[in-house]
């Protein structure tokens, strides 16, 4: 039986074959999912699935895209506001 | 309707959102624009054009847009390019966090009724037993 820390479902099962030769058990933390678009929720991009205690440090343009709305909306969705805010507002 | 002197909004790349004038036009496709956004070649299909339009030379340098578009009300933020290198960046203070000083706790004085001071009298050699034990 595993230790009681590592029983978690949090954290994955890896089999891998050592230099040695042998199989060894690993317990590897999962990732995040992939961030989706706040108006259609296709997958978006340019933002990478990283683990909270490494994106806590990373610079803000390593975790979204350098466009308004980066990290919420996908490029399509975007247009689409700004062309309806610009013909309500003729 | 994409001529020159028309303002547009950018609705692709970093600068989606900003209001640009088209100040030349390249071939039936593309555009030069410059304002809120950086001065660069455009297609047109990223450009949605506004009701508004202003009367401006071909190809006008950087300082006649700004000051055209401010009579029409819009900003344009100077752009200030990034030193290079490192040490000719401003650097800002570093933080000196105050160490906080315990205060000594000075009892309140509270004013007392006469009824109060009696029973505070009476209770007097009690008292005087409770206080070392604190």
């Amino acid at each position: 039986m595993p230790a009681p820390k590592f029983r978690s479902r949090s954290l994955r099962r890896v089999h891998r074959v050592t230099p040695g030769g042998k199989t060894k058990k690993y317990y590897i933390e999962r990732k995040p999912s992939i961030p989706k678009c706040a108006e259609c929720g296709k997958e978006l991009k340019g933002i990478p699935r990283m683990m909270t205690s490494k994106s806590k440090n990373a610079p803000k343009s390593a975790k979204r895209v350098s466009r308004a709305y980066g990290g919420f909306l996908c490029h399509n969705c975007l247009k689409q506001k700004l062309k309806a805010e610009i013909r309500a507002s003729n | 309707m994409f001529e020159i002197g028309r303002i547009c909004v950018k609705l692709a790349g970093r600068d989606a959102g900003m209001k640009c004038v088209i100040i030349d036009e390249l071939d039936h496709n593309n555009v030069l624009i410059d304002g809120q956004t950086r001065r660069r070649k455009c297609n047109v299909n990223h450009l949605e054009p506004t009701n508004q339009s202003v009367e401006i030379n071909k190809n006008a340098p950087a300082a006649e847009v700004i000051r055209v578009l401010k009579e029409l009300g819009i900003e344009v933020f100077e752009k200030t390019k990034k030193a290079a290198k490192a040490s000719e960046r401003p650097r800002s203070a570093k933080k000196i966090k105050e160490k906080l000083v315990k205060q000594p706790v000075i009892e309140k004085k509270v004013k007392k009724t006469k009824k109060a001071e009696e029973a505070v009298v009476e209770a007097a050699p009690e008292e005087k037993t409770e206080t070392p034990k604190e």
